[in-house]
Parts: C-alpha cells; structure tokens; sequence
C-alpha cells in the first residue's frame, strides 16, 4: 500500500487530505458520515472574536458547476468555539486547524493568539481572503504590503505554526505569497473563492446584498490550479492546494503542481462523506501510476 | 442521520407537471418524521452541484415517498429519473413537526405544503383528531385528494383561488370559521411564504400552538453551509435545515 503521509515541514500529516475551513462546519457535525480520525487534519469554520449573524439572504447561487457564496462568516465567536474545540479534540487525533479571521489587523492577532495558547489546536490559518465581508470584496491578501504587514503582526506574537490562506482575487498572487512567507508564514494555503457577480434580470439588481460573492466547487479548478502551480515555483514554504477537488486524481494533480498537501470545500456540502471517497480514489490512484509516496510526484509537472 | 444510496421504485406522473416517487431507502424511511426532509443529488454529475431539499410525504419502510413540482433544473431532472436509478439520498434531516397527542389539530396546506402534513396525517389521523385546510391556484395543484380522502381526518377543507375545486378563494379565508367551530388546539402549516405569512397574522391573537415547516435555498441541508437563513423575531437568524424546517410560527420574522 503506499505511503499517504505528508511532510509540512513543521509537521507531518497522515495524508493530505484536509477539509476546507466553512464547508466543515466545526468537524462534530460529520461525525455521522466518517470517522474524522482518517482525515490529514481538519480546518474549523472561520472565527472572529465576537459572534456573527451573517449577510443577509440569499447567500447561496449555484452556477454551472460551482457555487457562488455570500455567507459572511456567520458563526459563533471565540469564547464558544473554544467549548467546540476541547469537545472536538476528546472525540479525535486528527489535528486541528483554527481559521483566524479579524476585522482589522488587530482583532486577527487577538483572536490568533487565543486559539494559539489552546493545546488542542495544532495550528492556524490566517483568513486575509474572505470576500464576503467588506463590501466589493476587499481583504488584505490583494496587497503584499498589508499581507507583510498583517502576517508578520500574528506571528510575532504566537509560537504555533500559521498557514496564511490566499486570494485569487490579487492583482498579483505570487507577490502576496512572497509577502506572507518573508512575513514568517510557516505554508501557504490557496485558493479561497473566486469574486463573482451573479445578477437578477427581473429586478435588474445584483443578486447578493454584498454585490459580489465567492465562487467555488469544480468550476474554478483549472483555475485554482494554475495559481497553486505558479505560487508552489516561487516560496520555498509548503503550500496547501484547494479549488474544485472531488476526485483522487484532483488531489494528485495539485500534488504534481507542487502543492504538499490539499483542502476539499464545496464537495462536502454535496457529499458528507466526501472525504473517505476522495481517499480511497487516491490510493487506488497511486496504485496505478505506480507511486510509493506522494513525494516521487510532488512538484514533478514537466514543462 | 444517513448518507444512503437508495433505488427509484417508481415514478408516477399526476398530472400538470406533479410527480411521485417511491425510493426504496430503508435506513432513511425507518427513521423518518412528518416534517423530516431528504436531500437528493438529481443527477450523478457534478451539474447541478447541489443537492435539492425535498420533503417527504409518506414513509413505509423500505419506502419513503416524495411528491413534487417540476420547477427547475433539479426537478426536471429528477422527474426523468427512471425505476431501478440508484437515488443518492440524504436523511432524514431537520426537526420534525411536534407530537400532540390527543390534542384536535388543522393542518394548513397550500400547494406542494401539502407533503410534511400528508406525512402527518398518514402517522396520526387515526389516533386524534386532525382537521386538514388545503389550498391552491386550482384543481390542478391538489393533488392527492383521494389518497387524503382514505385517511380518518376529522375534517377536510378545499379551497382554490380559480374556483374549480373546493371553495373559491385562498385558503385563509376558511380559517376565522373553522377555528372558530372547530376549536383546535394547535396549527400546523406549510405553503408558500406569503401564505404563512397571513397565517402568522390572522392566528396571532388567537391562542393556539402554531406550526410551520419552512422552504429554502440549501446547501448542504445538514447544518454547515449557513445558506438557508432566515430571519427569526427577535432579529437574529436561524438555519432552515437545522434549526428547522419547522418552527414556531411566532419565531419567524413574516415580511408585511
């Protein structure tokens, strides 16, 4: 059988499998599809100090293969995700991941460094891509300045190790990526969605509240793709590939564009047990291109 | 809570675009409620991405029956979905409608609301009373009226706006008259958002335990995606899927 596991650098993973922070709610709700114990580790819902209520109605418009979201970032705040986590942590080994979020830079650092003190998380990522929680869809991943800026804030103050996750949306992604691993990011993790516009002709208004919103799911994957390959040939850092995977042979090609280990989102809403599939097809995968671990085809895309 | 693969036994056209499908689905019909959803993947491709709610209108293990409209890309692909299809079925999910026993209760219906409350009278029109108000566009849109006729309701009422089954006019207006000769103790609804909405209204003074099961755009339909808000009265939201479908009528915040 062959060898699954993955090398963060800082850490090691039994595979790379990871569910993507808020398509995974906070891990307790597919305790009935799979047990999470077979997952590489697990990415909780986005998290800001105090609780959220979320944009208004509808939040939710399906494309041709994809999903435009404009959820932003309802969900309870930290003092009760706290609870969540140590209830968590009894019920599985798989490592946690805490996705940070934070209205300014202050509130990330603050909220970094509360869940940065708690044993039972193994590390954060550092949301600075959400979309949909200023208005046209600004975050602080479209400039390399603020990205620097932000990340090396966090980290300075916390000891755990911090993925910083990405936005397609910056004018220049490579730059931003730079910035947060010269800012002491530990991996990179990209992409988060894709702005989008979805528009109601009747009413000849934007569909969304917010105007614009996310787009995941199948749809942006050759596009996803192209960013991990291109970010994975410029940082020296691991970096976590996610955009459109529902298949093991996904997970194989952002391995091959040089990503070390992957985040599965929108596919957990269609298929709870999204994950235990994806793995099986992933060995199997492997079985038939002859490969004994992940590392004899990471970064191998020949150009 | 299961992620089955289920089988389509049979799929029966009623007429104006209604369909019934019986999907073998034993684990899922074994623990089903009225009010109790399932969300089905239409198709076995990654288009349509998303699973579609749907409720479920009667259950007799192995079976679960659903009833619906074709009203978009979901359901027409579903309604093209053969006998023997291997169904992905995901269930039963969301709160079910509250057991009263022995207490006199109207079911509201309009239209395809018709399905949560079906499932209730099925389970419990033997063991107490139910009175059954259903409404709709026209004859057209009730269904199901034979099968409803072979069930112990205390009471059935029809109403139709066109006029060409039942009453004519919409179905709140037979409400004032049978809660006032009929007494129930509690109501249960579920129908299109305007109506619960008059429904909220009308009922508001009126001191009965009242009901609705509730329809939104979902996601996931099993609590993660947070897409099917809906705004509750005292201005927080709640989830449709999980929090729900069924909520105390009072807790919704009703558009005016």
């Amino acid at each position: 059988m062959a060898d699954l596991s993955v090398d963060l650098g800082f850490c090691r993973l039994k595979n790379p499998l990871i569910p993507a922070s808020g398509t995974f709610g906070y891990g307790e709700e597919f305790v009935p599809f799979m047990d999470l114990d077979i997952i590489g580790a697990l990415v909780l819902k986005g998290i800001y100090r105090n609780a959220r209520p979320g944009n208004p109605p509808p939040r939710l418009f399906e494309t041709p293969a994809g999903l435009l979201n404009s959820i932003g970032l309802a969900g309870p705040g930290a003092d009760e995700l706290q609870g969540v986590i140590r209830r968590l942590s009894a019920t599985t080994r798989t490592p946690i991941i805490v996705n940070v979020c934070g209205q300014d830079d202050a509130e990330f650092a603050e909220v970094a460094g509360i869940f940065a003190a708690m044993p039972e998380v193994a590390m954060l990522e550092l949301n600075i891509s959400c979309p949909n929680i200023k208005r046209g869809g600004a975050c602080p991943a479209q400039d390399e300045k603020h990205t620097y800026r932000l990340v090396k804030r966090v980290k300075e103050n916390i000891a755990k190790p911090l993925i910083v996750k990405l936005s397609p949306n910056a004018a220049d992604i490579v730059a931003v990526a730079r910035a947060a691993q010269e800012a002491g990011a530990d991996a990179l993790s990209l992409v988060n969605t894709f702005l989008g516009l979805a528009v109601d002709l009747e009413k000849r208004r934007p569909v969304f509240a917010n105007t614009l919103a996310g787009l995941s799911g199948p749809a942006i994957k050759p596009l996803a793709l192209r960013l991990v390959w291109e970010v994975c040939r410029q940082v020296r850092i691991p970096v976590i590939g996610m955009g459109g995977i529902t298949s093991g042979k996904d997970v194989l090609e952002y391995i091959l564009v040089g990503a070390s280990a992957v985040q599965i989102g929108t596919v957990n809403f269609c298929e709870p047990a999204a994950a235990v599939r994806i793995l099986a097809e992933l060995e199997k995968e492997m079985e038939k291109l002859r490969l004994n671990n992940l590392n004899e085809i990471k970064g191998k895309l020949a150009v | 809570m299961h992620d089955e693969s289920g089988r389509i036994e049979e799929t029966r056209c009623l007429g104006e675009n209604y369909y019934l499908l019986k999907v073998f689905a034993p684990q899922i019909a074994r623990e089903a409620k009225p009010g109790n959803f399932v969300m089905l993947r239409v198709s076995p491709t990654w288009e349509p991405l998303l699973r579609r709610p749907f409720g479920i209108l009667q259950s007799q293990p192995p079976h679960i029956w659903l009833y619906f409209q074709v009203k978009g890309r979901g359901t027409t692909l579903l309604k093209d979905r053969q006998a023997g299809d291997r169904l992905d079925i995901l269930g039963p999910l969301g709160n079910a409608f509250p057991e009263l026993p022995d207490q006199k209760i109207l079911l509201i219906a309009g239209g395809r609301g018709i399905v949560p409350l079906f499932h209730y009278a099925k389970n419990y029109a033997a063991r107490q009373p139910l009175l059954l108000l259903y409404g709709g566009r026209g004859a057209a849109d009730l269904k199901l009226l034979a099968e409803l006729d072979a069930m112990p309701l205390l009471e059935k009422y029809i109403f139709s706006e066109d006029g060409s089954c039942g009453e004519k006019g919409p179905l709140t207006e037979g409400l004032e008259k049978i809660v006032r000769e009929q007494r129930p103790q509690a109501t249960m609804a579920c129908g299109p958002e305007a109506m619960l909405a008059a429904l909220a209204g009308m009922l508001r003074a009126k001191k009965l335990d009242n009901y609705a099961s509730l329809e939104a755009v979902m996601g996931c339909g099993f609590g993660v995606c947070h897409s099917c808000a809906v705004a509750a009265a005292d201005g927080r939201y709640r989830k449709v899927c999980a929090d729900g479908p069924v909520f105390p009528l009072e807790e919704i915040q009703w558009p005016i």
